[in-house]
């Protein structure tokens, strides 16, 4: 047995007993094989669906959350209101909890597991609310909490006159660490599911919507509300999750990424109206909730389009428009990467990024305008040893080489281990060669002539 | 031949965009800097806004290298401030190789698209967005519609556009039809000339990259058709020398070479 509810309880049954013991005691009783992991599974959806109510939720043991409401208790008119409208809720959907507000974590842990439930601590008032709780409130390791009621300790505020440094000799210094945090003397870091940010905003309807149009424009409506924030703070961000969240708990998160950090609503609604799509809205949606990441410092005012605009900032819309509907990897700015390889000499950046660090290419290099992705074999006619070929047969047609310009000896970049094999045959020689109609293509030799394997010849780019 | 019934509609046609364009102010133009191309377009250049086709010849019309030189070419002087846009289908656009033609690619901002309509809605995008200076895009063939919605975009952020005709996976480009496009551009290689003898004295290797280009319709203008050389020298706005002006029958296409016996 892993876990019995409070009916089960009355039949005199409790966690940890033999299945056969149980069944003997309750003959119909209906067991399902316990599953850990389906279990944790449902308290992260569980965690998920809380961001509702705070944009900072912590899983908890096996059974329990907690949530970071600083900030966002005003949205339902106080921390009692948002309290019993969670609790409600949860009952509502056959989740029983019990759930306490405090100041600290380890006080409304105490207080949800061995206080009555639903209690709410005035700021500060957590010495007298524990003080009647058993010991056992304090998230004690084993030993600890099997010793303290041998030693006739039996409630938290028995331990609030005894000298801490024998205590801490005695039990370790978790104990003192677990008592300070729980009255706030210590802090506690908690493992938020998601980065906890006070750039969290909220509307909620009393009557589900579910028309597109009203998707979109509820949306607007809330970045609206963040943007407002955003500005009269100074600030902007990169990144915002509008989340839609259903009446029967399922939430549709809708990311939009700005390639500059920004607070214009306007623009941000339309950045996600497109992606509306994915929202299902079922029998409704009844809450909204967006959150901004990456808030960085932005100066005041938003700029209007005109003549005098910088570059990069008439560009963001743009670049955020096409990231937002093409997807990040198909929008990129080449940057040069210095590397003799030409597969190599190109790297991908994001298009408004600060420039690369790398040296530019040198434009007296003669490259292709356009490099095959894989280099193509050509047959070709040569001179032997070193010259370029006479003429080449590429995708079936015949070349007869006018003129050409080269070796470019282009050695392998031997301290890559991710080279297949070393040796003379991994040498590339380029050579520019022009056909007859003017054509240009480059060409190269992989390998030297007198090698046991003989050379081959590929076609690696074309001139413009 | 001045006296031609298609030289004189042509003449008209020319008279009627002026009276036109007397209604509203004169578009500004930037001239090639060479009487025998500036004399051929209409107010002596490419307006500044506006989008244009280029259509590869031959094997280029697959390989699309001989038509992105010569967009980057003629896009360059418009590329004052503000980003190129350049939308592709295959990522084999190389940047180096642009900087050997001078290409500013620090400015350049590369979209990868999955078809057609995306492409040419991405292109149109950009062209109406102010600080997109030139955008170019590689796409199969734009229809009437998309055309128009090009040439809106255009006009209302004095954007200057390139469509690259390609086929995305292989095979040749279809060819063009009508289009709003304000002019169409059919590229192709041409041999170049031997470099300049160095100091060294021997002219090895290869010289400046040449195209054989031919106007083939122009809003306003008459066709026309000229060999065409990459040349950094002070001559113009544009990038480009003219080696000699071409009669309309050296347009047709080289013949594929046929494989010689070597003896």
């Amino acid at each position: 047995m892993a876990a019995v509810d409070a009916a089960a309880r009355r039949l005199g049954l409790s966690a940890g007993q033999k299945a056969a013991d149980a069944l003997a005691l309750v003959p119909h009783l209906v067991t399902a094989d316990h599953d850990p992991d389906a279990d944790r599974r449902a308290l992260e959806s569980l965690c998920d669906w809380c961001v509702r109510f705070s944009p900072a939720v912590a899983v908890d043991g096996d059974d329990g959350l907690l949530l970071d409401i600083t900030g966002a208790d005003h949205l339902w008119g106080g921390e009692d209101a948002m309290l019993a409208d969670l609790l409600q809720r949860l009952e509502r959907w056959g989740v029983p909890a019990r759930g306490a507000v405090a100041d600290t974590a380890g006080a409304a842990w105490a207080l949800a597991r061995f206080g009555q439930g639903g209690a709410v601590v005035a700021p500060g008032g957590q010495r007298e609310a524990l003080a009647r709780l058993p010991v056992a409130a304090l998230r004690l390791d084993e030993a600890a909490q099997a010793q303290l009621p041998r030693l006739g300790l039996h409630r938290v505020g028995q331990l609030y006159a005894l000298p801490r440094a024998q205590m801490a000799k005695r039990f370790g210094l978790a104990f003192t660490q677990r008592l300070d945090q729980a009255l706030g003397a210590a802090g506690e870091a908690l493992a938020f599911r998601r980065p906890a940010s006070p750039w969290f905003e909220r509307l909620a309807f009393f009557e589900p919507i579910s028309a597109p149009d009203d998707l979109a424009r509820v949306a607007a409506d809330v970045l609206a509300l963040i943007c407002k924030r955003l500005e009269g703070e100074g600030r902007g961000a990169r990144r915002f999750e509008v989340v839609f969240h259903r009446l029967d708990g399922k939430a549709f998160p809708v990311p939009v990424g700005l390639a500059r950090p920004g607070r214009d609503a306007r623009r941000l609604a339309k950045l996600v109206a497109p992606k509306l799509d994915v929202v299902d809205p079922g029998f409704g949606i009844d809450v909204i909730t967006v959150h901004a990441y990456a808030v960085e410092a932005l100066a005041q005012g938003q700029s209007r389009i005109d003549a005098e605009l910088d570059a990069a900032e008439a560009l963001a819309p743009l670049v955020d428009r096409l990231v937002n509907r093409l997807g990040e990897g198909r929008v990129w700015r080449p940057d040069p990467v210095e590397s003799h390889v030409p597969e190599r000499a190109v790297a991908r950046a994001a298009p408004l990024a600060s420039p690369a660090a790398a040296r530019p290419w040198n434009p007296d290099l003669p490259r292709p305008t356009r490099l095959l992705k894989r280099p193509e074999p050509i047959e070709v006619l040569a001179k032997l040893p070193d010259d370029p070929p006479l003429r080449f047969t590429w995708r079936n047609r015949h070349h007869r080489v006018r003129a050409a310009e080269g070796p470019e000896r282009i050695g392998q970049e031997w301290w890559r281990g991710d080279f297949d094999d070393t040796g003379p045959g991994r040498i590339r020689d380029y050579y520019r060669v022009e056909d007859e109609a003017g054509g240009r293509f480059w060409i190269y030799r992989q390998g030297l002539y007198g090698d046991d394997a003989s050379p081959k010849w590929w076609l690696h780019g074309l001139f413009g | 031949m001045p006296g031609s019934r298609e030289a004189r509609i042509e003449a008209l046609r020319g008279r009627i965009a002026a009276i036109e364009a007397g209604t509203r102010t004169p578009t500004p133009v930037l001239p090639f800097g060479d009487p025998r191309i500036d004399d051929r377009l209409p107010g002596g250049g490419l307006p500044r806004a506006g989008w244009h086709e280029v259509v590869g010849e031959g094997l280029e019309g697959e390989s699309g290298a001989s038509t992105a030189a010569f967009a980057a070419l003629l896009a360059r002087p418009r590329i004052s401030k503000g980003a190129v846009v350049w939308v592709l289908r295959r990522s084999d656009l190389y940047a180096p190789g642009l900087v050997n033609l001078g290409f500013p690619v620090e400015r350049l901002v590369m979209v990868r698209v999955r078809d057609e309509a995306e492409g040419l809605s991405v292109l149109e995008d950009a062209l109406a967005t102010p600080g997109v200076s030139v955008a170019i895009g590689e796409a199969e063939a734009p229809d009437l519609v998309a055309g128009r919605r090009l040439q809106l975009a255009c006009e209302r952020a004095g954007g200057f556009g390139i469509v690259l005709h390609r086929r995305p996976y292989g095979g040749p480009a279809r060819g063009a039809t009508g289009s709003a496009a304000f002019s169409r551009w059919r590229v192709g290689p041409a041999p170049g000339r031997a470099p300049p003898p160095d100091s060294l004295g021997g002219g090895l290797g290869l010289g400046p990259p040449a195209w054989r280009v031919a106007l083939e319709r122009c809003r306003g203008g008459r066709p026309g058709a000229w060999i065409l050389e990459h040349s950094e020298a002070d001559h113009g706005p544009h990038p480009f020398r003219v080696v000699s002006e071409l009669a309309d029958h050296d347009l047709a296409q080289t013949p594929p070479e046929r494989l010689r016996r070597v003896g």
